[in-house]
């Protein structure tokens, strides 16, 4: 019977099971095409996916480069020290082993039996541990532990220079100043050893760790003098301690060829205990703090003024006594003026006198030529942090910001940023691109690279730089309010600063708190250094002419002793001026298209033929300048010519057809 | 009641497939653990001995006993199922093992086995009208998926459950099921889907939808099937070489040894590897089918049938998640997964794949 009903249902069922047959060797080529397309054609994709996920490698850190100053006197140094790894899989008792180790490598013994048994054929005990000949026989002794030799920065010299030179972490990469900046030269290629990475992270290597030479670092040759800087230091301690301000700053510049000779933060710190600070003492306030400048911008006021031709140097002006009332404001000055002349103005810093100057330039001037000495730019210094410093378009401004921007509020700017400011004044009217580093060189000696002075732009005549610095000569000289920066055997021109501090919390400005500063050059009229000294909040005579310009004499006069300069052999070369600009390249430099494409502002009327209404208007508004325009089209004419100076209202009409 | 004639008789064709799968598996499960959890492969080598032993059974066992015993299997497998709920072993949340002192056996890995018994049974003694299976006739086959299958649902071992209702369907259609009565069942699953949507457990869902979209979360459900693809794309062509994959040794890929364990083979094996061991699986099933077709009676061409169509839903399923193509809902490879009752069982529907072939030739 059962035969019978098989053979009955086998024909219909054979069919079916046919089809499902069918069925599964679909699906099955389904599979195959699967595999292929993993396999195959996405393999690249996914095996660098798999390598992403467990290549791991481990760094052997070279002998980092060292930092010298520009008389090859030693800032940073490495030693080689001992790092200490094991091969845990070589480790026989990870729980003795760890008892003998941690007296040895001075680390925590349930710390290293931990890392003892992760399995790994690679992790650090500890690194960089200062170990004696017989430490160091009793470690290789100890089965599946080893040591390599990495390089440990030291700063010799403690606190010297600190807030320039940074420091490095514990993968020896740089993390503040120099050494973060130029962190890629000072390390070195290193050596990187390959292995693999577990999910859990453990790394299996496949070389061993303890063979090998590396590429030691570069070393790093900075135009700061260790002299000067300690000359620096010193006075802008004494100056902060003396009147109990909260903090300061002192740079000392080459104003020929912008190199920074020194350069001072204080509060400071010991970069080799440097987790004792915190980041209030680590940084280099000249580069990475801005203030509102306050009467020391009044010199590049006045400066534009002369080359303007918008005030004469014994050109008189009222200063109405101490009150001048505009719109709803009034000003003031801290003595009682009538009558003063450009240069009086200057010297006895009068408020209401410079925004009467002000008035003379115009809004549109004023803020060109700010520009032009490098206000709201960064100055492009080889160090780590530069802000670019707060100085508004002047079409933004409000009714009396052409008034307290001539007397400094309103605009802010870095330590460097306002002695690089001077240094045009300095040089003849140059504005040079500060830097402090001088060369890189490999661990042969051989230079791999060198900053040389850049010129970023000229932005007053030598005739006016000239003027310029007669007046600020007033200010030292008797009756003027930075006699106490004065030199004995040399003239110094400078001008002080004692500034509001803005209350950053509830707008205007606070009532007792101050910015102190000096700055100056000297000798004046044959200038080898270009300084200035800023404290932040001095107690007691708050004036600038009180606490700033006497660190400003003790910095120049110690410098120019160590310089070996003296009144007679004034002229003669010395051997910080190893660099004397060719006035001609300066000039062609400062002239050229070039250096307007790189965004550059104008300081004479450019050329706008040939132009787009659109192109036109976008270089009219970084030049500062206003465009009337005729027309549509393109620009065929313009007054005035290009080249011409810019028209005092800043105004150039171009007829575009 | 052994046979002399199973000696002279033997399918060693069948034999030697699953020997070399079982090889293949063995091989992997050492590849995957011997680094982090050599435990684990010295265990399968006693698995594979019971499942030997399990084998050697099927084969020798007249299987007309089972037939015989088919509804008694169905139920004994019900009980353990029932005794999981009350005394069995809690793993991850899952309450599925019953701990048998010197190993923990998953009742629902025997349910698959009874299921295609007990439906074997019935199809063979109840007569199919000409025009199938009307509603009515499946009311007993319904039950004997339904018990098992909901046991199983509330375990919850979602993977054995889908693979009891796949078995189900496969057996039933092949009796064949009228075309009017299946068409009204399809329509009613289609209108009950968004509820048993909202009856999912929260991680099936997210397994669902990582599923549709496993670089959204590579990290979180999506992290199996990216890593699962990565070891077998990175694999190639001709593969890393026998314990020299890095995504599985490195602990890259989670359950390496057991529900991703293609992955692991695919990464040391490459592309090459791959198309063996799927022409290995294909041949067993179609060897499976051929099978059925030779079997003398009904029953036996159902249960090949049943056992190599089991077979077949565990490969497709297991080769589907773990390429990406399926969610993922934790399935074994026969043969290669490590995992201790499913390869009994797999091993015990290869024995009575053996047993039918060479029965059908020997009367």
């Amino acid at each position: 019977m059962k035969g019978i009903d098989a053979g009955k249902t086998n024909t219909a069922s054979r069919t079916r099971l046919f089809l499902a047959a069918a069925f599964i060797a679909l699906l099955f080529a389904a599979i195959f095409a699967r595999a292929v397309d993993l396999q195959v054609i996405q393999s690249t994709g996914l095996k660098l996916a798999a390598a992403r996920q467990h290549n791991k490698t481990v760094s052997i850190l070279p002998k980092r480069g060292e930092i010298l100053d520009r008389n090859s006197k030693e800032l940073a140094v490495s030693m080689e020290v001992d790092s200490v790894y094991a091969d845990t899989r070589k480790v026989a008792s990870p729980a003795e082993t760890a008892h003998a180790l941690s007296k040895l490598i001075k680390a925590d013994r349930a710390d290293i039996e931990r890392k003892l048994k992760t399995g790994a054929s690679f992790v650090w005990l500890k690194r960089q541990v200062d170990l004696s000949e017989e430490e160091r026989d009793s470690l290789a002794g100890i089965d599946g532990i080893g040591m390599v030799k990495e390089g440990r920065r030291f700063y010799p010299n403690r606190t010297l220079a600190a807030n320039l030179l940074g420091f490095t972490g514990m993968d020896a990469n740089g993390l503040e100043g120099v050494e973060l900046f130029y962190d890629n030269a000072l390390k070195g290629a290193g050596r990187k050893l390959i292995g693999d990475k577990d999910a859990a992270g453990r790394v299996m290597l496949y070389e061993d760790a303890a063979k090998g030479a590396d590429a030691a670092g570069m070393n790093v040759e900075m135009t700061v003098d260790k002299a000067i800087q300690h000359i620096a230091e010193k006075a802008l301690k004494k100056a902060v301690e003396g009147s109990r301000a909260k903090g300061g700053t002192a740079v000392v510049m080459n104003p020929h060829t912008g190199e920074a000779l020194a350069m001072a933060s204080y509060p400071s710190y010991d970069p080799n205990t440097f987790g004792d600070y915190s980041h209030r003492e680590w940084k280099n306030r000249a580069v990475t703090d801005t203030f509102e400048p306050g009467s020391i911008l009044k010199t590049f006021l006045v400066a534009a003024a002369l080359e303007e031709n918008a005030v004469r140097t014994t050109e008189l002006f009222y200063c109405e006594n101490g009150r001048y009332r505009v719109a709803d404001r009034v000003f003031h000055d801290a003595e009682k003026h009538g009558w003063l002349t450009t240069a009086q103005v200057i010297k006895v810093s009068s408020n209401i006198c410079a925004a009467k100057i002000g008035e003379r330039l115009g809004k549109a001037r004023l803020y060109r030529y700010l520009s032009a000495f490098g206000f709201g730019e960064k100055t492009g210094i080889d160090l780590p942090g530069e802000p670019k410093g707060a100085l508004q378009n002047y079409k933004n401004w409000s009714g009396v910001s052409l008034h307290t921007v001539s007397f400094g509020q309103g605009v802010s700017a870095t330590s460097v940023q306002l002695v690089t400011a001077l240094s045009a004044i300095a040089n003849g009217g140059f504005l040079m691109k500060p830097y402090a580093v001088k060369t890189v060189r490999d661990s042969r000696g051989a230079i791999v690279s060198e900053n040389n002075p850049v010129v970023r732009r000229r932005v007053i005549s030598t005739e006016t730089a000239s003027r310029m610095t007669d007046m600020l000569i007033g200010v030292t000289t008797s009756g003027g309010t930075g006699t106490m920066a004065a030199l004995a055997d040399f003239e110094v021109a400078g001008k002080t600063a004692t500034a509001q501090k803005p209350d950053l919390k509830e707008g205007g400005y606070l009532d007792k708190a101050f910015m102190a500063a000096f700055f100056g050059f000297v000798p004046a009229r044959e200038p080898l250094i270009a300084a200035i000294v800023v404290l932040d909040e001095p107690q007691g005579d708050y004036h600038g002419g009180a606490v700033a310009a006497p660190a400003f004499r003790e910095i120049a006069s110690e410098t120019l002793s160590y310089m070996g300069i003296s009144p007679d052999r004034l002229g003669v070369k010395v051997k910080l001026v190893n660099y004397s600009p060719q006035n001609e390249t300066k000039e062609g430099y400062a002239l050229s298209k070039s250096a307007k494409d790189e965004g550059v502002m104008a300081m004479t009327v450019p050329d706008f033929t040939g132009l787009t209404m659109r192109a036109a208007l976008m270089e009219a508004q970084k030049d500062a300048i206003e465009i009337n325009a005729v027309g549509s089209g393109k620009a065929v004419s313009q007054t005035p010519k290009p080249g011409s100076p810019i028209p005092e209202d800043g105004v150039v009409t171009v007829r575009f057809q | 009641m052994i046979d002399r004639r199973l000696f002279t008789h033997f399918d060693w064709f069948t034999f030697s497939l699953t020997a070399a799968l079982t090889a293949i598996g063995l091989a992997s499960v050492y590849s995957a653990t011997h680094a982090q959890m050599p435990a684990i492969y010295k265990k399968e080598v006693y698995w594979i001995i019971i499942g030997l032993a399990g084998l050697a059974a099927a084969v020798t066992i007249n299987y007309l006993l089972l037939e015989r015993l088919a509804y008694a299997l169905w139920g004994g497998a019900v009980i353990l199922l029932v005794s999981v709920l009350f005394i069995g072993k809690t793993t991850a949340g899952a309450r599925r093992w019953l701990n048998l002192g010197l190993f923990s056996l998953q009742p629902s890995e025997l349910a698959k086995l009874a299921l295609i018994i007990a439906l074997a049974k019935y199809f063979t003694s109840r007569p199919v009208p000409s025009k199938g299976l009307a509603l009515k006739d499946l009311a007993l086959p319904a039950v004997f998926l339904l018990v098992p299958f909901l046991l199983v649902v509330k375990q919850p071992d979602l993977g054995t459950a889908i693979i009891l209702w796949l078995i189900f369907w496969t057996m039933t259609l092949m009796v064949r099921v009228r075309t009017r009565t299946l068409v009204g069942i399809v329509a009613v699953f289609m209108a009950l889907t968004p509820i048993a949507w909202k009856m999912l457990k929260g991680y099936q869902k997210a397994r669902l939808m990582s599923f549709l979209d496993p670089a959204k979360d590579p990290l979180g459900t999506g992290y199996h099937v990216m890593q699962s693809k990565i070891a077998i794309g990175s694999g190639g062509i001709f593969g890393k070489g026998f314990t020299n994959g890095t995504q599985g040794n490195l602990m890259f890929l989670p359950e390496h040894h057991t529900d991703f364990i293609f992955a692991v083979y695919a990464e040391e094996w490459g592309l090459a590897g791959s198309m063996v061991l799927l022409s290995l699986f294909l041949i067993l099933i179609l060897n499976g089918f051929n099978a059925a077709n030779d079997a003398k009676d009904r029953f036996g061409f159902l249960v090949a049938f049943g056992m190599t169509t089991m077979l077949f839903w565990h490969v497709a399923i297991n080769l589907g998640m773990v390429s990406g193509m399926l969610p993922v809902v934790g399935v074994p490879l026969p043969f290669i997964s490590y995992g201790g009752s499913f390869l009994v069982t797999a091993m015990i529907a290869a024995g009575l794949i053996i047993n039918i072939k060479m029965r059908g030739f020997m009367f």
